[in-house]
């Protein structure tokens, strides 16, 4: 892949330049268009253009590299343009909450894949219970707020380290159990975090909590409209950079990780457990520190849900969230950080897009997972070769 | 001895028939395939739903739904037919993931699980609804000076009649003995000119026919059928084979009655038990897998390089 990239664009730069520029803008303005349409027969549209692209890149092979290869060489602008997509991209939605609801929602879905990705796609230990860290982050924030006043900044961390200890306990059945058995301790936990939380008192029972104030940063309180350059934008535009923020934080974290000995060992884990075992890496710490940094993120995209709703049940943190997550992330590209993203925006807008079908989604989602590990076990996106050298 | 107490017992002898009956299918299933049919507990609980299909099927056929003999069919149809179900999930999905690495098939059947039961909240008429199932036999019988449930007798004797006849069949007659060839060494088995495909649908008819008696026998103890009661069953189920050691029968077995036993103390002791009794069986996994990983019974595996 090395050679390849300086082979075909060490020639015309400013190809390579607006290559990437095209990509990206090209990504941002489907984007916008999936969640601006209405008439469920233009989203199948958009969705049928889409699978067109995948496999016109799946038979071209030449057209991939180039743009992974402009990519590659011109990370600093792609970095730029893509902020800059980010930021701009509430401007162009015209005013549209609802798009920008759908926004936020992906973007902490999006968090939480790129979490379980971790696990699954890294190290391919099955969790069955993203989703109860999830919920044991938006509980722990909301009741600190709630019950001790605490801000929500205070409040951030401090519910990602509540769920980060849940998940090294979680973690500790792992040192014994391995694939299914792995798999029912993980189901199990998510099943007792939701029925404790549905059942304790001062978890508010099935009603959940309720009236968990709005952030406020510098006076600003988080429910006023935002107002940048003259320009209003909704309430939820604050939510919306801020779950950007934490999706960017999520991706650094997630690529560091990557290259890191850390992902190394995870992959090795993968590949063949014992042998990782006889290469010298501590098999046991790497897979219960899988667990607490999905528990980590997790409870950060627990938090900000909390605070951006400003009301949970435990019917917003079931099994069925996690199965949700789970396929998200088989969906987009087990180990791709790009694929697990398009993975939770592909699967979180569709169902609320497709709104005819709603009552089917669950229905949606099973089925999504079995066909893509029958026909195309690899997702969206396949897992990319380690990179070395550049 | 208090009355109180006896029917305690009698509740945890019933509920640990009922669901050795789904987790004997999940070793079973787990020593003859080496995966996890995570939906098997759906599976088992589609009987009822087939049964009340049947009843009202012959109902409108037959004109009378309540008598003894359409009863019977409808039980025997529902059987048959949550069987044959088993069969095809196999053909369909399941048989695709035989050399794909373990975790891709547990994954698969989780999601398949979730998939039948929500065909069946959509595809059965009133399907979100609970609907009402008969008591299979009703009636009490005095046995030294205790009044036990007709109902109780039955599941208990059904079960351990299931369970007999599944041992004899595994160790006596020529399938059983194919069926333990393929779990033993697939390869080996097939040049001894045994069908493993064959073998696997036989064991998946088996299965899920164990299990649809289970869950005909569920569904006729809560006195309903729900769609949604196959997440706490096949969970209940699938945990019980894993505190015995999957593979293991007399371990599935153990485990059901363990399981139970927890299950029927919790809801009696504990205030508000019935709403808690998932944590503490759940609880009871954890701790029996931290201390021995391979189940109560399990054979502890070794890995050669």
């Amino acid at each position: 892949m090395a050679h390849a990239s300086s082979s075909s664009t060490s020639g015309n730069p400013v190809s390579g330049m607006l290559t990437v520029i095209a990509v990206q803008a090209a990504g941002a303005l489907y984007l916008r268009q999936f969640l601006l349409i209405d008439d469920w027969r233009f989203v199948l549209g958009l969705l049928v253009l889409f699978a067109a692209v995948l496999v016109f890149l799946e038979r071209v092979p030449s057209v991939e590299t180039r743009i992974e290869a402009a990519f590659a060489r011109h990370s600093r602008l792609a970095l730029l343009m893509g902020i800059a997509l980010v930021l701009g991209f509430p401007f162009v939605l015209e005013g549209n909450t609802y798009a920008l609801h759908l926004c936020v929602i992906s973007m902490l879905y999006a968090v939480l894949a790129l979490a379980l990705n971790f696990q699954l796609g890294s190290a391919n230990i099955p969790n069955f219970a993203t989703g109860a860290s999830y919920g044991i982050g938006a509980y722990a924030s909301a009741l600190l707020a709630l019950n001790f006043g605490v801000s929500f900044w205070l409040a951030l961390p401090a519910a990602a380290v509540v769920a980060t200890v849940f998940g090294f306990l979680l973690g500790i059945p792992s040192m014994r159990t391995r694939d299914s058995y792995l798999a029912l301790v993980t189901i199990a936990f998510g099943v007792v975090v939701h029925q404790l939380l549905n059942n304790l008192e001062f978890t508010g029972g099935p009603n959940g909590l309720v009236g968990i104030p709005v952030p406020e940063l510098f006076g600003h309180a988080f429910s006023d409209p935002l107002v940048i350059l003259g320009h209003t934008l909704p309430p939820q535009a604050n939510f919306y950079y801020l779950s950007a923020l934490l999706v960017f934080i999520s991706i650094v974290f997630a690529e560091r990780l990557h290259d890191s000995r850390v992902g190394l060992a995870w992959n090795a884990l993968r590949a063949d457990e014992l042998a990782a075992r006889c290469q010298g890496i501590n098999v046991t710490w790497y897979k219960v520190l899988a667990f607490a940094v999905d528990a980590f993120l997790a409870g950060f995209a627990g938090t900000i849900y909390a605070f951006y709703v400003g009301f949970i049940s435990p019917d917003n943190f079931t099994f069925l969230v996690s199965v949700t997550i789970m396929t998200m992330v088989i969906a987009g590209g087990m180990d791709n950080i790009l694929g697990v993203i398009v993975g939770a925006f592909l699967l979180t807008m569709l169902p609320e897009k497709l709104r005819a079908f709603s009552d089917y989604r669950i229905l949606f989602f099973g089925i999504t997972v079995i066909l893509f590990l029958m026909i195309r076990p690899q997702g969206l996106f396949p897992q990319r070769l380690r990179r070395y050298g550049d | 001895m208090s009355e109180l107490f006896f029917q305690q017992i009698v509740n945890w002898i019933t509920l640990g028939s009922i669901y050795a009956l789904i987790a004997v299918g999940f070793s079973l299933l787990f020593g003859v395939l080496n995966i996890i049919h995570f939906s098997h507990g759906d599976v088992s609980l589609l009987a009822p739903f087939f049964g009340l299909a049947v009843i009202s099927a012959l109902g409108s056929v037959l004109g009378d739904a309540g008598t003894i003999t359409t009863f019977l069919l409808a039980l025997v149809v529902s059987i048959a037919v949550t069987g044959a179900v088993g069969v095809l999930l196999d053909l369909v999905v399941i048989q695709r993931f035989r050399k794909a690495p373990a975790m891709m098939a547990l994954v698969a059947t989780v999601a398949l699980g979730i998939v039948l039961r929500e065909l069946i909240r959509h595809l059965f008429p009133n399907g979100s609804n609970p609907h009402a199932f008969p008591r299979l036999v009703d009636g009490d019988i005095a046995i030294a000076g205790y009044s036990v449930p007709l109902f109780s007798l039955t599941v208990v004797a059904v079960s351990a009649l299931s369970v007999c006849a599944l041992f004899f069949m595994l160790n006596n007659t020529r399938l059983g003995l194919h069926i333990k060839a393929v779990s033993q060494d697939r390869d080996a088995a097939r040049l001894m000119a045994i069908h493993p495909g064959r073998i696997f649908r036989a064991t998946f008819f088996v299965a899920s026919a164990i299990g649809a008696v289970g869950g005909l026998f569920f569904s006729s103890y809560a006195g309903m059928a729900r769609f949604d009661f196959s997440i706490d069953v096949g969970l209940i189920g699938f945990s019980a084979a894993v505190v015995g050691g999957l593979g293991s029968m007399p371990g599935a077995i153990i485990g059901s009655l363990l399981i139970a036993g927890l299950d029927t103390l919790v809801q009696a002791t504990v205030p508000n038990g019935a709403s808690y009794r998932l944590v503490f069986v759940f609880l009871l996994v954890i701790g029996v897998l931290v201390f021995r990983p391979s189940g109560l019974l399990g054979r502890t595996l070794v890995e050669k390089v």
